[in-house]
């Protein structure tokens, strides 16, 4: 892999991600702190959960059900953790408000809350990226690529660029989702984000199969295109009834 | 939608500018380490030529013992631990001499000193790392024109360390570029010394900062008791906005995160024992003045350790009654500024870099683990600033987390990821 391609596959995962982190979370520093932090708890909670499958490496690839486990566990785990991260959010959105009372300044907007799920969510999914896709990419400069024997259409580092790229679309707009639903307790916004979230990971093991990835890499994209599209809609609704309600 | 919805706000919501003063240290500490990082993968050698153990330096943090990658794993740790706590034993010294100078006011002395070491290193340091990557990437410069260019880019940074008259952007690249090149020649140490020297050192700005009659307390105290600047290389973070934004600020009081620099006299005192180390088989091509180069890097990371971040209490008084007077406190604006930014050792950013270089020669997912834990370590440092506001050492919370995560993620998360990834199953 040149440095080009190599380049280039790290834009096709992280670009989106660039550009919302310049046009929108660069600009106040407050988000840049939500997103540093965002990503180190999902750090923390991708050690802790390989850390409990450390014993068990590694798993023999005809191993289907293992893989089932170990994706319905870390999925299951990532959404409790979600949970954890809207309790803090919630303690500091107090903490906010408290704090611009007493500059007597607006309290938080709706679209400032947006914004900091927003940036929570950027934080999951750009942790996924590096930690699945980016670190992959940078030990493998040099003269050759690399295919995987089971999914020999693409180079394996434009496949993992491309699931990385859906799953940062679905980690970052999903919080945004769950943040809402939480706050409006609206049932429907809460089972969306974990069920979408569980299946964007289960499509992955078609890659299993021999030949599978060309049928679970477009299913993803159509599942991350899915969470953006819900998204919108949301967060148009809610301006519009912030907007009326005034 | 939202703007018309409050008409009252002044200049829209609190998220504005909540944080600067944080975001503020913590840019130019990402902007170290990063490109800290990107010299150490394109300086590390290639896997073939590390054959020759002669590469490592002999600098003060390998006076006690050399590493070579056959000895056992304890021989390294007990030889690892001696080298750490030797440099560790320099480096008290030296901070004591710095007080005592400071003490009876030889300040011109040692601000003369900080100079000629920042020329020093900007000039054959930076120029050593500028050298080899032209080797690197076969670019080719004539000799002249490298040297002016050299001396000039030198001669701006030493002025710009202690002037008032120079733009605070130039004076904070120079810190950031100081800070790079001597963490540079901090990654070349061994790996096993590497991860006990910071550790020591972490637990050294503990109890420099923080003991009664801990050098640097000593040293700070002193300094804001004066009314002075510290004597000591400072990345002062840029003043943020004006002053009516002083009272909302979460960090009334200024943070200084201190770092003394060693004397001149250490140099030959350390040197003579490295010296005549058979490192001068070294493949360099000029191995006298790169042995130099070395003891005085060390001699430089003597002073880049000590670093405590140091809030001084008097700038609050300071504060106030300037921030009562607004057109005084024009006049005033040295002072005032100076006193209201977080100032960060360039210690601090040296060993923070280090840290992050040496993950760098494992993997970049050990690199951007480190980077998360390491800054993170710093917000809490600030956070415990704005709360106890007196200095605070920004070394130990940042580097042991550093040091875990490292170690977690290499050895815990490394497989599992790749593993999973390599397998395309990801969650």
């Amino acid at each position: 892999m040149t440095v080009a391609a190599g380049l280039g596959y790290a834009l096709i995962a992280l670009g989106p991600a660039l550009s919302i982190f310049v046009s929108v979370i660069a600009k106040k520093p407050f988000l840049v702190l939500t997103l540093l932090s965002s990503t180190l708890f999902w750090l923390v909670s991708l050690i802790l959960l390989s850390g409990a499958w450390r014993a068990f490496l590694p798993i023999k690839s005809s191993a289907l059900w293992a893989y089932v486990i170990v994706i319905v566990t870390s999925v299951s785990f990532q959404e409790g953790v979600r949970l954890v991260f809207w309790k803090l959010y919630k303690k500091l959105e107090e903490m906010l408000n408290a704090f611009a009372d007493r500059k007597s300044k607006p309290r938080l907007f709706l679209t400032d809350k947006m914004q900091i799920g927003l940036a929570g969510g950027l934080g999951h999914g750009v942790a996924h990226a590096v930690f699945f896709c980016l670190s992959l990419l940078t030990p493998a400069f040099g003269g050759a690529t690399y295919y995987v024997e089971r999914c020999s259409h693409m180079p394996f580092f434009l496949i993992s660029a491309i699931i990385s790229l859906a799953f940062l679309l679905i980690h970052t707009f999903s919080m945004v989702i769950a943040f809402n639903g939480y706050a409006e307790s609206r049932k429907s916004d809460q089972f969306f984000v974990p069920v979408i979230h569980m299946v964007a990971a289960i499509m992955t093991l078609i890659n299993l199969a021999p030949g599978g990835c060309a049928i679970g890499v477009p299913l993803l994209c159509i599942s991350a295109a899915l969470t953006l599209q819900y998204c919108w809609k949301m967060v148009c609704r809610r301006l519009r009834d912030n907007s009326d309600g005034r | 939608m939202r703007r018309r919805r409050t008409p009252t706000a002044m200049d829209g919501s609190i998220l504005d500018s909540l944080g600067q003063e944080i975001v503020g240290v913590m840019s130019p500490v990402s902007i170290c380490m990063l490109l800290v990082v990107l010299l150490v993968s394109c300086l590390s050698p290639l896997p073939s030529s590390i054959d020759s153990p002669s590469s490592t330096p002999v600098t003060a943090a390998t006076l006690v013992y050399l590493e070579s990658p056959s000895d056992p794993p304890a021989k390294k740790l007990a030889g690892a631990l001696l080298n750490a706590a030797v440099f560790v034993v320099l480096v008290a010294a030296v901070t004591f001499l710095l007080v005592i100078l400071y003490y009876y006011n030889f300040t011109g002395f040692l601000k003369a000193y900080m100079r000629f070491s920042a020329f020093f290193v900007l000039a054959s340091m930076g120029g050593s790392i500028l050298f080899s990557l032209f080797r690197r990437f076969s670019l080719s410069l004539d000799a002249p024109s490298a040297i002016l260019l050299l001396l000039n880019f030198s001669v701006i940074g030493v002025l710009s360390i202690f002037s008032p008259a120079v733009p605070i952007v130039v004076r904070q690249s120079y810190m950031v570029a100081l800070a790079i090149i001597v963490a540079a020649w901090f990654t070349k140490l061994p790996e096993w010394t590497t991860w006990t020297l910071l550790l020591a050192l972490a637990a050294y700005d503990l109890a420099a900062v923080l003991c009664p009659r801990g050098p640097l307390r000593i040293l700070v105290d002193l300094a804001s008791s004066r009314d002075e600047e510290l004597p000591a290389l400072v990345y002062e973070a840029r003043p943020t906005a004006s002053n009516h934004s002083v009272s909302s600020s979460p960090f009334p009081a200024a943070s200084v995160e201190l770092q003394p620099q060693y004397p001149v006299n250490l140099n030959p005192n350390a040197n003579p024992n490295s010296e005549p180390s058979p490192n001068s088989s070294s493949n360099d091509s000029s191995p006298g003045p790169n042995q130099a180069d070395d003891s005085v890097v060390e001699i430089e990371s003597l002073a880049e350790e000590t670093l405590p971040l140091v809030p001084a209490a008097t700038s609050i008084t300071q504060l106030g009654s300037t921030h009562g007077d607004p057109i005084s406190s024009v006049e005033q604006d040295d002072i005032f500024e100076t006193s209201r930014g977080i100032r960060l050792g360039l210690g601090d950013f040296v060993f923070y870099s280090v840290l992050v270089g040496r993950a760098a020669m494992f993997d970049l997912m050990t690199v951007y683990a480190c980077y998360l834990a390491i800054i993170s370590g710093l917000g809490c440092t600030l956070i415990l600033l704005s709360i106890c506001r007196h200095a605070l050492p920004a070394l130990p919370i940042s580097i042991t987390l550093g040091v875990v995560f490292y170690f977690l993620t290499r050895l815990v998360m490394e497989p599992f990821v790749v593993g999973a990834s390599t397998s395309l199953i990801m969650f």
